[in-house]
């Protein structure tokens, strides 16, 4: 990947990372609305903290990606963390899109790998 | 919501565009200038610090203070009033700041750095928005 497409790519899923933690923060519970109902009851927190949780854990990645800060390491967890979104909410017409941020994350994890020097 | 969101996503841009010139100036390298390829010039110049601090740094506290300060405003914590008072005038003193090292770079250093004007651009597009935003 060239340097520029990769800090595009990289600067693009910061800011959506960051929106989405921003917009959970201000109605938690709503989305925890998008929580298949065996993946709420799996939860050992009430649904609100786990999504307040979750919001913590999205600005936290924003940042990371953001100011380039062990990228490789927030790409990964960015990567885990739609994997888990994606099966605990079910591909609907809206979660569809985080295909698309999953691409996104593995994109930036292959390409920002801490490389062993020999 | 709009608003803030468009402000808050710009605000970004700018954050991960200082923090490059930072990383940049603190190794010592030079920033890539895709456009102008006068960066080294107006990066190294008398202007690229107010006393002693340099822009990239005022630039960095500037956009984390508005992108926090909209975030608040979407999350509704309260005190609208005041972070919306808070956050225009933050734009407007950041807004004339860029037009002043706008000028510095057209008619005393006589050089354009392409971070400079995008992240002068990224402000004054924040300054059109809430202007927008206003008088919808």
């Amino acid at each position: 990947m060239s340097k520029t497409s990769f800090h595009i790519l990289r600067v693009g899923l910061a800011i959506t990372f960051l929106w989405i933690g921003v917009l959970i923060l201000k109605q938690p519970e709503a989305w925890g609305g998008y929580l298949q109902p065996w993946a709420a009851g799996l939860l050992p927190v009430p649904i609100e903290q786990a999504m307040l949780g979750t919001a913590i854990l999205d600005i936290v990645i924003g940042v990371m990606l953001l100011v380039g800060w062990l990228t490789w390491l927030a790409a990964l967890v960015a990567g885990v963390h739609i994997l888990i979104v994606l099966a605990v909410s079910g591909i609907t017409d809206i979660t569809v899109r985080d295909i698309g941020l999953l691409a996104g994350a593995i994109a930036i994890l292959a390409d920002s790998w801490p490389k062993k020097n020999y | 919501m709009t608003t803030f969101a468009l402000i808050f996503t710009l605000s970004a841009i700018g954050i991960s565009e200082t923090v490059y010139l930072i990383k940049m100036r603190l190794a010592a390298e030079e920033p890539v200038c895709p456009i102008g390829g006068g960066c080294e010039a107006v990066l190294g110049s008398a202007y690229s610090k107010i006393f002693f601090v340099p822009n990239d740094i005022l630039g960095l506290l500037a956009y984390i203070a508005i992108s926090v300060i909209s975030a608040l405003l979407v999350i509704e914590v309260g005190a609208e009033n005041f972070l919306s008072l808070a956050l225009k005038i933050l734009v407007a003193l950041a807004s004339l700041a860029s037009l002043f090292f706008t000028y510095l770079q057209w008619r005393v250093v006589r050089a354009w750095c392409f971070w400079c004007l995008m992240s002068a651009f990224t402000i004054w597009l924040q300054g059109i928005i809430i202007l927008i935003s206003v008088a919808i």
